[in-house]
């Protein structure tokens, strides 16, 4: 009975550890305190049924009584009576929290908050579980099964996260299942009687038995080949052969990262890999009602650090519910016009979790609810779709703003959300002196921005260049403002960066620029025209967009048509431009080039990235050849191994023979006995015994048998005698055996002999030419010896290894108090 | 008076005057002894051991002849027992005798003081005389009377018996086996040399008409010669190796004895100096471990049931046992495993 009391008791905690992986779903803990009350509560009831020998039918009962007391304690619907006595009503309540949980299943990214729903949900499943895995165990005695429950909560996380999720909820889990069926085989060997070690005496009741010791590491090395497997091998969503994939031209239909959740895709990544590809491809085509479009824009990335620029996860309602329309906030400002427009858009190839839409959403048609639409990033994600090959259509509002209007804007207060929230920043030295020297003298915002945005102009050396690395972490904007080369990404946010260094909210949006491809009221889009630009946040107003990359370098930019941020490269006077304000026919003032400007960048583009493409388009290739040169050459260490052996032996054996004296001939022994010096002579049988190492090593090559208990001499007389080594061969053989032999056993190790390195090579000719074709090629490539060697290595270390540990457990048992409880006699 | 006092060997021998006065001691016995090259050195590496000979086979194979060749080919004193049921202890050590002339007990030698003693049918006498041997083989020195007598240098039993006859024998008791430091088989003579042997021995018997061709003094350089060569560490290790080895191996009730390991080694620098070698090698332990101790082991019940001889068991362990090399542990020379806080590794922890 006790030892079932164990059981369930185990059986309740394996379950909770199995639930382990719905950490990574939840953004708190309240799951696990749910679960654990719940869980101890249908252990609880397990265990008094079974106190009370009730069948098994009731056992079942009493489990799903308290998961169903559990449920209603904590999901109280407040129709309870006494609030703990479920009544009809707490069913439907419990009902609609189940149909509400598949509803926000659909919408909540993870990880998610704590949603009633979800939690219900979450708790009802582990509760379940947690039934299941007690019967299996304690009652059916068949634990092994209850691993199946437990891993249907672990494809939960797998089923949610796009991809992977961590090894460690997972190890913990098998923990919890491995815990399981060891107390589970304790239990059932303690019913066998008293326990023998190997060695033949008792075990004591606290000593685990050392038969077991075997059970034991087979289950930890199953745990660690299971979790270390996956992390090694490249997975379907991760790994390496995802990292090279966007050389390859055949399937190149997606950004990298594509398909990922929205607050994972590296957007900067993603767009200096397409503006960095030489082929050109549709991606996107967008009818508009709207004389002149600002930018299509499908993200933004608002977390900077000094590590890079990220996008928080975005977080919103289904487009299918509405959105607000920007117009009806209630106040009108001065300077500041809504255009309602209505557009179509048609993705040909854009594989994202977002839809690009024109900023300030009314109302969208044509998709899902499973796409959001947040509110604060005015981006429409999804995050389990694609937006790959939809069609949507949706209205939308344009601003324009004066600038008169942007400078009336007041200042937001320090402690406001919005600013703390938006200018997080990183204190760069560098930067914090430009901003300064920048702003000086400047009073309101858009004033502050207005100096930083004409900072990057050409008159202050800056130029575009896609060439350049592209990379947004702190140091790289430092690097980009001191060499003022860079693209759109880097102008981006190394505006973003001095905009918020100077304590104005400010992100980055990501989107097309409108483009050369205009037919109508069509723009067709293409991966050269996706672009990246600053959103500067004014009180009252919203955010507005700078696009402070050179507009002479981007097609289709539409810097030079924004009143508030007009382009400063532009021959025409900035001072005209608020004169003008709000003109779209500003274009013309760009000068007679602006009909050949975007074919004319496109074409220096093109020209300018051929070099770094032919560099950095096809990494694949160079994975390959570095994966395929790892391998040669890990195949190729023991055949090195052995030529490096042959190579420090041969050298002995050269030099004895050289060194051999010359001058002293065979004496006769007992007349006149030459005494050569101790050093000589140890060489001389150092020499000896390095070719004989040699020659025993390369019979193992050759897979010829090496007898340990075979003297020198009676082994080359084998090989004599096998018809192994003729001719040649065989007067080397023996002269092999006979230098061993002396230098093993004789006074004097033999001298004034042919020298053995050529001994050698005769046996190994001779060896080679009677052996078949397989065994020359492995002992030319994987040869015996060395591996054998390295093997018998290995297998005493871990010999060494396995002993020590056992002498230290051992030691820790002394000290184990299972010792002291053990005062009756093992069963 | 006529204690004997031990000679002094002589000096060591050069290799090519040691290989001539061999060579020439085995020539001579293939005279009588035809196509047994390898028994007759073996029987004379057993003479430069300074140990005694066991000749073992059935009857007519030479065994007599092999004994009394090696004894006339050396210029020493040779005597020889008929051991025969009745024979007296005091025929083989000597007996004190009343002298009426000088009215004093006068000891009178018995067989055993000679250089070569050649015991024919060892098996035959009672153990009482059997054991008259045991002094004098081990300790080269015969007792009697209180008296202690040495015995000369060079000092040989050559004994031969007969394993097939059970009628009437007394099998040899183990003390006395041990002393024997070879025992070896004669074996038929091969076709051809039986064939020769039928044209040589129809006249008259060669045997008489050899002539020594070495002498005692000859031969104690030998036996110096002999006791110098070389012998390496590893050998000494692979010689001990063995000899545990027969006494762990699970086939045997008796291993041999550490004068086992002593006779082996002894006998192995004899063989390697008959070769020409100034050093002993493992080959000449392997070859000489079924000679030297196959005789001295005893077989547990199962080996002979299952028809083990003990040589096949010994000739088992030597292909079985690995060759120890200096840079090799020897897997004798383990560590003792841990004892149990001085336990038995047997005994329950507790009860």
């Amino acid at each position: 009975m006790r030892g079932r009391r164990h059981l369930g008791f185990v059986a309740a905690v394996a379950t909770l550890l199995a639930a382990a992986p719905l950490a990574t779903i939840y953004e708190r803990w309240t799951w696990l305190v749910q679960c654990v009350i719940v869980v101890a509560l249908i252990s609880g009831a397990a265990t008094l049924a079974r106190w009370w020998r009730a069948p098994v039918w009731a056992q079942i009962v009493s489990m799903l009584g308290a998961l169903l007391f559990g449920l209603t304690w904590i999901f109280p619907s407040g129709a309870e009576l006494l609030n703990l006595i479920p009544m009809p009503a707490t069913v439907q309540h419990f009902g609609a929290l189940v149909t509400g949980s598949a509803q926000d299943m659909r919408t909540y990214g993870v990880p998610v908050q704590d949603v009633d729903s979800l939690l219900f949900i979450t708790v009802l499943g582990v509760g379940g579980v947690a039934i299941v895995v007690d019967l299996l165990t304690v009652t059916l005695r068949r634990p092994a099964l209850a691993g199946l429950p437990m891993l249907a909560i672990y494809s939960v996380p797998v089923a949610v996260h796009v991809d992977s999720v961590s090894a460690v909820p997972f190890a913990i889990g098998a923990a919890g299942f491995l815990w399981l069926l060891a107390a589970d085989n304790v239990d059932r060997v303690r019913h066998f009687g008293r326990r023998f070690t190997g060695d033949g005496r008792d075990v004591d009741v606290w000593e685990p038995s050392p038969l077991a010791a075997a059970g034991r590491r087979l289950a930890v090395v199953g745990v660690v080949v299971a979790v270390a497997l996956p992390l090694a091998v490249p997975g379907m969503t991760s790994g390496l052969l995802s990292r090279i994939g966007p050389g390859g031209s055949g399937q190149g239909n997606g950004l990298s990262g594509s398909g990922g959740s929205p607050g994972r895709v590296n957007l900067f990544a993603a767009l200096s890999g397409e503006l960095t590809r030489s082929e050109i491809r549709d991606m996107v085509k967008v009818t508009t009602d709207d004389p002149s479009p600002f930018y299509l824009r499908f993200a933004v990335a608002d977390d900077m650090r000094r590590t890079g620029v990220a996008t928080r996860t975005p977080n919103g309602m289904p487009v299918t519910r509405g959105m607000v329309d920007p117009r009806n906030t209630g106040r009108t400002i001065e300077g500041i016009t809504h255009h309602a427009y209505q557009a179509n858009v048609e993705i040909i190839d854009f594989n994202m979790p977002f839809l690009p839409v024109y900023a300030e959403l009314v109302s969208m048609s044509g998709v899902d609810s499973t796409w959001l639409y947040d509110e604060s990033m005015q981006v429409v994600f999804s995050n389990r779709s694609s937006s790959q090959k939809r069609k949507y259509s949706f209205e939308y509002v344009r601003a324009e703003y004066t600038p008169q209007a942007l400078a009336a804007a007041p200042s937001l207060p320090p402690e406001h959300a919005m600013r703390q929230l938006y200018t997080e920043v990183d204190q760069v030295r560098e930067v914090d002196d430009l901003v300064a020297r920048l702003i000086r003298g400047k009073r309101t915002d858009y004033d502050k921005v207005r100096a930083i945005f004409d900072y990057f102009s050409r008159d202050n050396g800056f130029s575009y260049s896609v060439s350049t690395e592209g990379g947004v972490s702190g140091q790289d904007i430092v690097n980009f403002l001191t060499t003022k080369v860079g693209f759109c990404q880097q102008y981006a946010a190394a505006m973003t960066w001095l905009v918020r260094a100077a304590g104005i909210p400010a992100r980055v949006a990501f989107g097309f620029t409108n483009g050369t491809n205009r037919q109508e009221n069509t723009y067709t889009l293409t991966n050269l025209n996706l672009h990246a630009w600053t959103e500067v946040y004014f009180t009252d107003i919203g955010w507005v967009p700078f696009d402070p990359t050179p507009a002479a370098s981007i097609p289709g930019s539409a810097r030079s048509r924004s009143a508030w941020a007009p382009d400063v490269d532009a021959p025409d006077p900035v001072t005209s431009a608020p004169a003008t304000g709000g003109n779209p026919e500003t274009d013309a003032s760009a000068g007679p080039t602006e009909d050949n400007r975007p074919e004319r960048a496109v074409d220096e583009n093109l020209g300018e990235i051929t070099g770094p493409v032919a560099q950095r388009g096809p990494t694949w290739p160079l994975w390959v050849a570095a994966g395929a040169l790892l391998l040669v050459l890990l195949l190729s260490l023991p055949a090195l191994r052995r030529e490096l052996l042959r190579r420090r032996r041969q050298r002995r054996t050269t030099a004895a023979a050289s060194a051999a004296p010359t001058a002293v001939g065979e004496a006769p022994p007992g007349v006149a006995r030459v005494l050569l010096s101790d050093g000589e002579l140890a060489r001389a049988r150092a020499d000896a015994h390095a070719a004989w190492d040699e020659f025993i090593d390369t019979l193992v090559d050759f897979r010829v048998r090496v007898d340990p208990t075979e003297t020198p001499r009676a082994t080359a007389e084998r090989l004599v005698a096998d018809g192994l080594t003729t001719g040649p061969a065989e007067e080397a053989v023996r002269l092999l055996g006979r230098a061993e032999e002396r230098a093993r056993y004789a006074r004097e190790p033999l001298r004034q002999h042919a020298p053995l390195d050529d001994a050698l090579r005769a046996v190994r000719r001779a060896l080679r030419s009677q052996a078949d074709r397989r065994t020359r090629i492995v002992a030319a490539a994987l040869p015996p010896s060395v591996l054998n060697r390295w093997r018998s290595t290995l297998m005493d270390v871990s010999a060494g290894v396995v002993g020590r540990s056992s002498r230290v457990r051992d030691r820790l048992l002394r000290w184990n108090p299972r010792r002291v409880l053990a005062s009756r006699p093992s069963r | 008076m006529t204690q004997q006092i031990r000679d002094e060997l002589g000096g060591i021998l050069p290799s090519d005057e040691f290989r001539a006065a061999t060579d020439a001691i085995v020539a001579n016995i293939e005279q009588v002894i035809e196509g047994k090259t390898a028994t007759v050195r073996l029987a004379l590496a057993v003479l430069l051991a300074e140990g005694h000979l066991l000749i073992e086979d059935v009857p007519g194979v030479g065994k007599t002849k092999l004994a009394k060749a090696l004894a006339r080919s050396i210029d020493c004193s040779v005597r020889r027992i008929q051991f025969t049921p009745d024979l007296l202890p005091s025929d083989v050590t000597g007996v004190s005798v009343y002298n009426q002339e000088t009215h004093d007990f006068e000891f009178r030698p018995g067989a055993v003081f000679a250089n070569l003693v050649v015991g024919d049918e060892i098996n035959r006498a009672s153990p009482k005389t059997q054991s008259a041997l045991l002094e004098c083989m081990e300790e080269r020195q015969v007792t009697v009377d209180g008296v202690t007598y040495d015995l000369q240098t060079p000092f040989m039993v050559i004994a031969t018996q007969n394993p097939i006859e059970m009628e009437g024998t007394y099998p040899l008791p183990e003390a006395q086996r041990d002393r024997f430091t070879a025992r070896i088989a004669m074996g038929y003579p091969d076709a051809g040399a039986e064939l020769a042997m039928l044209d040589v021995h129809t006249g008259v018997d060669p045997l008489q008409e050899l002539r020594p061709v070495s002498d005692a003094a000859t031969v104690r350089r030998l036996i110096a010669t002999v006791r110098d060569v070389h012998v390496a560490d590893a050998v000494k290790q692979y010689a001990v190796d063995l000899v545990t080895a027969t006494r762990e191996s699970p086939d045997l009730r008796l291993g041999a004895s550490p004068r086992a390991t002593l006779q082996l080694l002894r006998t192995a620098r004899a063989v390697a100096a008959l070769e020409g070698r100034d050093y002993v090698l493992p080959d000449d332990l392997q070859a000489l471990a079924v000679p030297v101790l196959a005789h001295r082991v005893i077989s547990t019940a199962d080996a002979q049931l299952a028809r083990r001889t003990t040589d096949a068991i010994i000739s088992d362990l030597v292909h079985r046992l690995p060759l120890p090399h200096e840079r090799q542990r020897s897997p004798y020379d383990r560590p003792q495993s841990r004892s149990d806080n001085g336990r038995s590794p047997y005994e329950p922890r507790r009860r």
